[in-house]
């Protein structure tokens, strides 16, 4: 083949690849995921990407939702927003994706959210919702509000130490930033003082310093809000410091970083454990039996590895189903209208309540303080 | 007489001795983009549209380090400080998005001179340094200066391109003006590289000390050079901000300046094709490796790396030996 042959060869193919919309069956439903599989958030929206399929697959061997077989398109956005901007308009011109179940990272979902709502396409998310009420209108959120991590953190302590000084270490993700920001109202109600605020990058290898003026300020407990590994290097510093009487309270975050912090810390470690974590937190009834639901299914296929994230997919794609069922159309604002009537539906993760005026589901709390103990997250009692 | 930096000189084309071929065909490439852009879906306008912008911010780049041959790993400071203005005086203070991108040009210029004037007293590796400070510096304010970057969070609500009772309300009308944005933002480039200002350039690109001897005024030269990027950087931060309508601290961070210099280099640095050439081969690439998932930056890499191997001059550079000048 000649360089001018080859040339062109390319040229062709770069124009069928970026243009050529692909035309969807009518008996499919097209679910398209937007998620960080790279980058800052790949911890989290793997799992949510994992928790999708695995709900697609349950969903298709039922026979699909509303008579249409479930086809996920699943694009990578590297956690950031320009990219986030592509891979949604990837799907929605060529592959023609009629709903959008996105992952966590919240600013790739704001940069997209505009032209998602101009094309009329509902999407649920991992993350919290876009800011304004345009793109509130079409975008529904799985993810619990922030201040409920928060509260199950400054409840513990208040219920089960005298501890009454605690400090504020977060990342600046929308979600840390959003927490951070609560945690002062949060701790008050708790009556307890938050004494310091400091902040770090997901990247940073050491919070020594942070750590170091956190105690200084007289703070016997350390509130960390984000996710990655920075829950065990916080730990780890701790440790050096020889902080023996900081409590440290994690959330956010994966099984694996939290066994390993425990590891570290022994019981000066806690965190707000999703209920996918400790599944024995919950009581039998239909929030067991949703939860067992999935983790049975999870586990056939990831087995320990933690399925919070997948869980709230998992719940996601469910209600997303109900929806389209309610609505007996795969219509864009007649789904949109559906899921607005998804009330009291009981996932795995949470109880998910939506209404007109209510997008973000979860409105009871569904964390409970854990602990590592033999190696094994358990409810701290 | 060539000097040992030609790498950084630029490739001046004759015309005398038949037709400029290679001008025909980028020109005639440049065509088929645009066509292709405007007659195909979002998909492509959002992909064109963001090669169209790096194309821009790449221009300007260029000036500095192609034409004049400084390094600078800080432009991104300036894209930030065009998307912020833009975006805050647009959403905020209701300021026509045409005008707000004015007014940042000439913020960013202005502290382009102030921060320029000390910085570009420093050369080759302490330069680069200062430079890649300025652009670190700047992605932590706009990540912690939160009242008025909004951080992480991010400013939405970013009004499209226009003026007056004229905007740019759909994806294809506002890629056209970036498109015009961008041609009038190269003309005004290939004048200035002809120009005495832009042979002045080039000759401090090729050696400052002998630049000094002839009599160009070294320092001032490298600052107007350094303005004239940041001007660039600007326009192309405001134009990517009206573009989405959303900005967060990431979209101008290091990986801007990444991008940036690879587009540059696959391009061909020093030369006024290049800059188009490696925005639109970088933007569309990893589009075409979409296919490849969890492969795709490793096939994007490859291809890059061989283009990298067998046109270590860039795009231009390889379209220079396939398609050689003329002598008259």
């Amino acid at each position: 083949m000649s360089r001018r042959t080859m040339s062109i060869a390319a040229a062709a193919a770069l124009a069928l690849t970026l243009a050529v919309p692909v035309a969807h069956a009518a008996d499919v439903y097209k679910i398209g995921a937007a998620v960080g599989l790279t980058g800052y958030a790949a911890t989290t929206d793997r799992g949510w990407r994992d928790g999708l399929e695995i709900a697609a697959d349950y969903l298709n061997e039922k026979g699909g939702i509303d008579g249409h077989k479930i086809e996920l398109v699943v694009e990578d956005n590297k956690s950031d927003p320009q990219q986030a901007v592509v891979a949604y308009q990837k799907m929605m011109a060529n592959d023609q994706v009629q709903i959008f179940a996105s992952g966590c990272v919240s600013a790739g979902n704001f940069a997209a959210a505009g032209a998602v709502a101009r094309a009329n396409i509902p999407m649920v998310l991992c993350s919290i919702l876009p800011r304004r009420d345009n793109e509130i209108h079409w975008a529904f959120s799985f993810l619990p509000p922030p201040i409920y991590e928060l509260e199950a953190r400054m409840q513990y302590l208040k219920d089960h130490t005298d501890i009454r000084k605690v400090g504020v270490l977060n990342d600046p993700t929308p979600y840390a930033m959003l927490m951070a920001k609560l945690a002062d109202p949060a701790a008050k109600k708790y009556g307890i003082e938050i004494v310091a605020h400091e902040t770090y990058q997901q990247d940073d290898s050491d919070m020594s310093v942070q750590i170091g003026r956190i105690k200084a300020a007289g703070a016997t407990a350390l509130i960390k809000i984000g996710i990655g590994g920075s829950t065990v290097t916080i730990a780890k510093n701790v440790n050096q410091l020889g902080l023996k009487d900081m409590l440290l309270m994690a959330g956010l975050d994966d099984a694996a970083p939290y066994l390993q912090a425990g590891q570290v810390l022994g019981d000066h470690f806690m965190f707000a454990a999703t209920t996918v974590q400790i599944p024995e937190a919950v009581p039998a009834g239909p929030a067991r039996e949703a939860l067992d639901a999935f983790l049975t299914r999870w586990k056939a296929k990831y087995g320990d590895r933690d399925g919070s994230a997948a869980s709230r997919a998992w719940d996601a794609m469910m209600v997303i189903a109900k929806a389209v069922e309610t609505a007996h159309s795969t219509d864009g604002a007649k789904v949109r209208d559906a899921l607005e009537q998804v009330s009291h539906y009981q996932g795995a993760a949470a109880l998910y309540e939506f209404s007109p005026q209510q997008h973000v589901g979860v409105v009871k709390n569904p964390f409970v303080i854990g602990e590592v103990k033999d190696g094994k997250l358990v409810q701290v009692k | 007489m060539r000097s040992s930096r030609t790498m950084t000189l630029p490739v001046t084309t004759s015309t005398s001795g038949g037709l400029p071929w290679r001008h025909i065909l980028l020109a005639a490439l440049g065509v088929l983009v645009v066509a292709f852009a405007f007659s195909a879906n979002g998909y492509v306008v959002t992909v064109i549209g963001f090669a169209a912008i790096y194309a821009l911010f790449c221009t300007g780049l260029n000036f500095f380090m192609g034409f004049t041959g400084q390094a600078s790993f800080g432009q991104n400071a300036f894209a930030a400080l065009g998307g912020y203005g833009s975006a805050i005086l647009t959403a905020d203070y209701g300021f026509e998005p045409a005008i707000a991108l004015i007014l940042t040009m000439a913020f960013s210029g202005v502290v382009a001179l102030v921060v320029g004037y000390p910085t570009l007293r420093l050369r080759g590796h302490y330069l680069a340094m200062a430079t890649f400070a300025l652009g670190l510096i700047t992605y932590e304010i706009s990540i912690n200066w939160t009242d008025v970057t909004q951080g992480y969070m991010g400013y939405s609500g970013i009004p499209p391109l226009g003026i007056g009772p004229y905007y740019a309300d759909t994806p294809k009308q506002q890629l056209a003006v970036i498109l015009i944005l961008l041609a009038l933002g190269v003309l005004a480039a290939a004048a200035l590289k002809n120009s005495r200002f832009g042979r002045a350039c080039r000759a401090i690109a090729g050696s400052e000390l002998a630049a000094g001897a002839l009599g160009i005024p070294v320092a001032r030269y490298k600052l107007v050079s350094f303005v004239i990027a940041a001007l660039y950087a600007s326009a192309a931060g405001s134009l990517f901000a009206h573009f989405v309508g959303f900005i967060s601290p990431e979209v101008f961070g290091t990986a801007m300046v990444v991008q940036s210099f690879t587009m540059l280099y696959l391009g061909g640095i020093g030369t006024i094709a290049g800059p188009l050439i490696g925005a639109v081969v970088v933007s569309l690439l990893p589009e075409l490796m979409r296919g490849l998932k969890d492969y795709q930056t490793i096939g994007y890499l490859v291809i890059l790396l061989g283009i990298l191997i067998y046109a270590p001059k860039g795009v231009a550079g390889l379209l220079d030996r396939l398609l050689p000048k003329r002598e008259g």
